[in-house]
């Protein structure tokens, strides 16, 4: 069969001789066109530059408290020299925090671990929420039910209160506040998932393979997998912002993040009570939180326009 | 009708979830030096002691009698500190989706009506920030703005608590003259008695009244500024969908004035997809509750979880979920149902 394709296609001239654009690089140029989805990207950019060299770029130790090797107070304002802070009194571009300990350097480490809390929970819902509702959607019948059944009762809690109960039986901490939020995460992938192979498996083409017998194994991830990824990656570009904020709420209220990591959410929990008095405590990390969830939402948001997903949930 | 089977899921995973954190009630409650003897006495008491089948089969029992139990904590029934905490999150959680819904509206429609201008580009921005601030972030930032920054001016607000030292509040059922009453209608006005706005403005104390309402401004800005941002940007891009279609240049050939192609023709359609959003917000609303409850010190249902969860208190946990997901699962059906009254193509469908 494939001599016979062969000797077909080199018989038949090509008419036009541009090739024609995939699907990826057509969304790249879109996305490329979007000024909030560049301002998106610029900010993500910054953001992974900022977690990868940290190190270099923070003035102190995240961790070490500066009592008794700076002449500092703590809670002590930015102090900036070339802003007029005078030159005989120690720089600090944020101002130090309760424990006095260098809030800039803490910020600069704390980018690494939302990046990762983000990337991580969302990739675990995405695998497992992928695999359930692949199976739901495929296999139909009671398994779709029992399996759908599920996703609509956890859809059934308030995403944090559910994520507060998990890490409540897991333990506080942030490996669990990750499995936590990623399980939350789970049914809106699945449902998703689901739907995609839904609507994929009646198309002809996959009706072709599954007569001449291909495995199903080699269908789901030959041939629908690949068509359900769009709507998988724009909402998981969005999904990473939910988890970094429902992470930082959970740092927050104690449960997440452990001090002394710098954790963003964690570092604003630990200040709350000092904002009448010490609001750059809460402005600094606040600032940082805001811009890394903004950057995910306008990424998500220009990606969704690009790969020119329409959906509803 | 595919409500019951979540609804019995949710306290399936309820029970479970109780089950499984760890740490022992009895001494969580009564303290580490607690004895056996007491312990076993404590278990015994709240059926502890039961295999848990058992335990969940009893728990249906009463749930469904109407019985959610006790909070081991405070020794209380669980449906009185409902009766005592619901309330308040109500009254935030309601105030807070209307205020979003109403402006949220307005800034979308001003926002497609002006599509690019200066005034959509600024709705856009303060909408894409409103999703991306975490609530306890500006619940803080706004505490110190309104009590700190702003304090000599007219504008400054409490930056907690539900009422002023010394401002007082009655039951309405007492100030109405009808302290006799008794049955459901009574707990019904002691449910309401306890939202002190609407408390004021039916027992007609202005004094309760503004105070309450003074102290709910900062809550209500923080907890509606996602669902505000989010029903924003649905309500413009759907009336913008909705304006190309073809109906919308018939209504225009025919020589209708441009507010009413928008505001008769267009916004019918266009506000379908925004109803669900207001409905789905509310699973945001109440898990924003949590965090804002905490800043700014109301007692209501997000910050008794979280402190029962912490305290492991089994009954107030389950009672309180139970309430909550019972809500969401209602208000989804009601969004359901609006939407086959608002649109006939699924009504005659």
């Amino acid at each position: 069969m494939s001599a016979t394709a062969a000797t077909a296609s080199a018989s038949v001239e090509p008419i036009f001789n541009t090739k024609p654009r995939g699907l990826w690089s057509t969304a790249f140029r879109r996305l490329f066109r979007r000024r909030s989805a560049i301002i998106g990207m610029i900010i993500l950019a910054a953001l992974i530059l900022v977690a990868l060299f940290a190190p270099v770029l923070a003035t102190h130790d995240p961790v070490k408290s500066l009592i008794g090797i700076e002449n500092v107070q703590k809670r002590q304002g930015p102090c900036i020299h070339w802003l007029g802070c005078p030159a005989d009194q120690p720089q600090h571009y944020f101002g130090l925090d309760g424990n006095v300990r260098d809030l800039y350097s803490r910020i600069l480490f704390g980018a690494r671990l939302s990046l990762l809390v983000g990337i991580v929970s969302v990739g675990f819902a995405i695998v497992i929420g992928a695999f359930l509702g692949a199976i739901s959607g495929y296999v139909g019948g009671w398994t779709d039910n029992l399996i759908m059944g599920l996703m609509d009762i956890m859809l059934a809690f308030p995403s944090l209160i559910l994520a507060i109960a998990i890490v409540t039986v897991l333990g506080p901490g942030l490996i669990n506040t990750l499995l936590a939020i990623g399980i939350v995460s789970i049914p809106i992938y699945a449902r998703i998932m689901r739907s995609s192979v839904l609507a994929i498996k009646q198309q002809d083409y996959v009706m072709a393979d599954r007569s001449i017998g291909v495995p199903t194994r080699r269908i789901l991830f030959g041939n629908i997998l690949p068509n359900a990824l769009t709507p998988l990656i724009v909402q998981g570009t969005l999904g990473i912002a939910v988890a970094i904020l429902d992470a930082a709420a959970l740092s927050f209220l104690g449960l997440g993040a452990q001090p002394p990591t710098p954790e963003w959410g964690s570092m604003i929990g630990q200040e709350r009570n000092q904002v009448f008095t010490a609001p750059h405590l809460i402005i600094f990390p606040g600032i940082a939180l805001i811009l890394t969830v903004l950057g995910f939402n306008l990424l998500g948001d220009g990606l969704r326009d690009a790969l020119d997903v329409r959906q509803r949930s | 009708m595919l409500a019951i089977p979540v609804l019995l899921g949710i306290l399936f995973i309820t029970f479970i979830l109780n089950r499984l954190i760890p740490g022992d009630p009895c001494r969580a409650m009564l303290g580490e030096k607690a004895t056996d003897e007491v312990c076993d006495a404590f278990f015994k008491r709240y059926g502890l002691d039961q295999p848990p089948v058992i335990q969940f089969g009893y728990y249906l029992g009463r749930v469904v009698t109407g019985d959610l139990g006790d909070s081991m904590r405070f020794g209380r029934p669980v449906t009185d500190m409902l009766m005592e905490r619901l309330p308040v999150t109500i009254e935030l959680a309601l105030l807070s989706l209307l205020v979003a819904t109403v402006v949220g509206v307005i800034l979308g429609v001003i926002a497609a009506y002006w599509q690019n201008s200066p005034i959509d580009v600024f709705t856009m921005i303060f909408a894409n920030l409103g999703v991306s601030i975490p609530v306890f972030v500006l619940g803080l930032l706004s505490a110190y703005l309104f009590a700190v920054v702003l304090k000599e001016t007219p504008i400054a607000l409490p930056p907690s608590g539900r009422l002023t030292a010394g401002v007082r509040v009655e039951p309405i059922a007492v100030v109405w003259g009808q302290e006799t009453l008794a049955g459901p209608l009574r707990g019904f006005l002691d449910f309401l008695s306890q939202m002190y706005v609407i408390n004021g403005a039916l027992t007609l104390n202005w004094k309760l009244f503004s105070d309450a309402a003074r102290h709910l401004v900062l809550p209500v800005l923080v907890l509606s500024t996602i669902p505000m941002s989010v029903i924003a940007r649905m309500t413009r891009s759907s009336l913008l969908e909705v304006m190309t279609l073809d109906y919308m240049r018939t209504a225009r050939a025919k020589g209708l004035n441009e507010r009413s192609v928008v505001f008769r023709h267009a916004m019918r359609n266009a506000l379908l997809p925004v109803v669900t959003v207001v409905g789905l917000s509310l699973g945001g609303l109440l898990s924003g509750a949590v965090l804002t409850e905490t800043i700014f010190g109301l007692t209501g249902v997000g910050r008794t979880m979280f402190d029962a969860i912490s305290s492991r208190d089994y009954g107030v946990i389950q009672g309180f979920t139970l309430v909550i997901a019972f809500t969401y699962v209602v208000v989804n059906l009601l969004v359901d149902i609006s939407y086959a009254v608002l649109d006939p193509r699924i009504r005659l469908g």
